[in-house]
């Protein structure tokens, strides 16, 4: 049972730095719905690093600079050339389950290393998301960057006129975003799961992305729905610890994907959007050009 | 830029024309072409050999060719499933899930009519075909019906909602065929039953009945899309869903039949590649690449600018690329997945070009501007 909580809890955390990246992102008003592919690029390469150099610190480096890139890449494609961003994201999600089931497949198998030591019974990457979460939090809300980032992503030609920089404000955002994203694919193929298989995500960028919209872009909402869904996935995976016997173990691998499912269409009637819907960032995938 | 006495500004585009449109379309295939070559320069393979060896083996030798068809076969019914939604302004990114549902509803049948307990079972294949192939089509239906149902209804975010769907399909095709599932081979392989040969699927010409569908379905959405009152509707819905409200539009009927109707063209594509395609004839353990294959449907869509006509050729040639591609990665010892990296350098260019369907490079002589001024 205890190991089952801490698996959780490091579930829970892949959730967490992914859809910290991409709130991070949205706030700014920049959608990226291409999460998962961000996470495949930082875990195959963060993978394939580690592996080979025998360094956690390079692997997680390589990994978050890839994903800082592929960030920059999205946010110049929306914010200088005014693309559409769902092609972008789509474009970045498509390139990374390609490329890396190419780039990755002769590393297919274990990562080989000694597992990351634990800290207090828990993986050092639980209080790495913690912190995060709260300076994600204290940065938005408490200092003027903060204010910042919400305003271009609420009305970005009012933050214009109030002598906010746009275009760089977002494209900082942006790249952040792509940072945290990496860095969860790598806590996945570094730590939580250390084997190289072909596609391993199966949908742990997608949930993420959904979390951002159950978090009404609250940092502290996140992390509370990104715990529910980690150790929601961890019960998907190993259903005999609590319900030994019950369903098969397929079924209950769509366990997740339902209630993310039914979480969105809840989230998208009237009755909720009208009473919560205000948290939407207003500006929120659209292209912004300067008069 | 300034070049000489030439400056390079870039300008808005407007409109497109057709012309202007293919000739982007071309540019970016040649383009994938060209960066594609790298892959196999990093693998110490010349590109030239590369590419003679993947388009003869998929055009024109006598093993490759029907794979090549038959996977054609297969990117146009997902590339219709694409197209429909798109032509909306939505994304249907569901094709794989439409696709495993039509495939469980298509063995279905054949469960019902106890296919499932001997191979040599003779079925009548004027029944049980037809029937198979409507309820691959009401199993994608279903499935796609129920993201633009809330598409529709609550403007839920269909990019997520989809994908969820096919994850949820995913996990429901390996309960139906491994461990004890219904459609479980006796011989315990992690594949579902095959298919008695009575129902196999008649061939025309070596290619499965399919193929003829899968082009008249082209020229039906041409039409629908051109000269039919719902085709004009979902072209002002994919402009503006609020403009086409208030020019009378439902703007429930509009994402939700666009979805309907895709997904029952995805599941077309289920029963093509797990019941008509001769050598195959079963839900394979690894039916998730085929699935993945599926993604090929959003790139050809996103190219033929969803241009039901246009996707065709499109099809054939990513059909022809990814069965060569695969072919010489297994002749010439590469690492597996060169058929994905394809998909990968195939969407950086797409995403790329996009840049030139919304402005175009002008040239403007500085000597005139100053003749101006």
């Amino acid at each position: 049972m205890l190991e089952f909580i801490t698996r959780s809890l490091d579930a829970s955390m892949i959730f967490t730095l992914a859809a910290l990246g991409e709130l991070i992102g949205q706030r700014s008003g920049i959608l990226n719905v291409g999460v998962e592919g961000v996470m495949l690029f930082g875990a195959t390469l963060g993978f394939i690093v580690a592996q080979t150099t025998g360094s956690y610190v390079l692997g997680f480096l390589t990994a978050v600079l890839i994903g800082g890139i592929i960030g920059l890449l999205h946010a110049a494609f929306s914010v200088v050339l005014g693309g559409d961003q769902v092609v972008s994201g789509m474009g970045i999600w498509i390139v990374g389950f390609g490329l890396t089931t190419y780039i990755g497949s002769p590393y297919t198998g274990p990562l080989g290393m000694e597992r990351i030591p634990a800290v207090l019974g828990v993986s050092p990457f639980f209080f790495v998301g913690v912190l995060l979460v709260l300076i994600t939090w204290f940065v938005l809300q408490k200092t003027s960057l903060g204010l910042a980032i919400r305003s271009v992503g609420e009305n970005p030609a009012v933050a214009e006129v109030s002598g906010i920089k746009v275009a760089r404000l977002r494209i900082l955002c942006e790249t952040v975003a792509g940072m945290l994203m990496g860095l969860a694919g790598a806590v996945y193929a570094l730590n939580y799961n250390p084997v190289w298989n072909y596609n391993f995500l199966m949908g742990w960028g997608f949930i993420a992305l959904a979390l951002v919209f159950f978090s009404m872009w609250n940092p502290w909402f996140l992390l509370g729905g990104a715990l529910l869904f980690g150790t929601m996935w961890q019960l998907s995976l190993n259903p005999e610890m609590v319900l030994p016997g019950v369903l098969s173990r397929y079924i209950w691998r769509t366990v997740p994907f339902i209630v993310t499912s039914i979480a969105l269409v809840l989230m998208s009637t009237p009755w909720f959007r009208t009473r919560w819907g205000a948290a939407r960032p207003q500006a929120l995938g659209l292209p912004y050009e300067k008069d | 830029m300034k070049i000489g006495k030439n400056e390079f500004k870039l300008e808005k585009r407007t409109s497109l024309s057709g012309w202007q449109a293919t000739s982007i379309a071309v540019l970016a295939v040649l383009m994938t072409l060209f960066l594609f070559g790298f892959i196999f320069l990093q693998a110490g393979i010349s590109p030239g050999m590369a590419y003679r060896e993947i388009f003869s083996y998929a055009f024109a030798n006598k093993h490759g060719l029907p794979l090549t068809l038959n996977r054609f076969i297969f990117l146009l019914f997902t590339t219709y499933a694409f197209i429909l939604p798109a032509r909306a302004g939505l994304w249907n990114i569901g094709m794989t899930g439409q696709m495993y549902a039509g495939a469980l509803s298509a063995f279905a049948v054949l469960y019902a009519f106890g296919a499932q307990q001997s191979k040599s079972l003779e079925l009548s294949a004027g029944l049980v075909i037809p029937l198979m192939v409507l309820a691959s089509m009401l199993g994608g239906l279903v499935i796609g019906a129920i993201a633009g149902y809330f598409k529709g209804k609550f403007d839920t975010n269909e990019i997520v909602l989809t994908m969820m769907l096919n994850f949820i399909l995913f996990w429901l095709v390996s309960f139906m065929i491994k461990e004890g599932g219904l459609f479980m081979n006796p011989g315990g392989r992690g594949e579902s039953f095959e298919l008695p040969p009575s129902v196999y699927a008649p061939l025309i010409g070596g290619v499965p009945f399919t193929g003829l569908v899968a082009v008249l379905i082209g020229f039906a959405l041409e039409f629908l899309f051109d000269r039919t009152q719902l085709g004009y509707q979902i072209k002002a819905f994919g402009k503006s869903p609020r403009a086409a409200r208030y020019a009378g539009i439902d703007t429930f009927k509009i994402p939700f039949m666009v979805f309907l109707l895709g997904g029952a063209i995805a599941g077309l594509a289920g029963y093509h590649y797990f019941a008509a395609v001769p050598g195959v004839y079963k839900i394979a353990r690894n039916y998730g690449q085929f699935g993945d294959l599926a993604f090929y449907g959003i790139i050809c869509g996103l190219i033929s600018q969803s241009n039901p006509l246009a996707s065709m050729p499109v099809a054939l040639l990513f059909g022809g690329l990814s069965i060569g591609g695969r072919f010489v990665q297994g002749k010439l010892h590469m690492a597996f997945g060169v058929d994905y990296a394809l998909l990968g350098v195939l969407m950086i260019t797409l995403v790329a070009f996009q840049f030139f369907y919304r402005y175009r490079i002008v040239r403007v002589s500085l000597d005139e501007e100053d003749g101006h001024a």
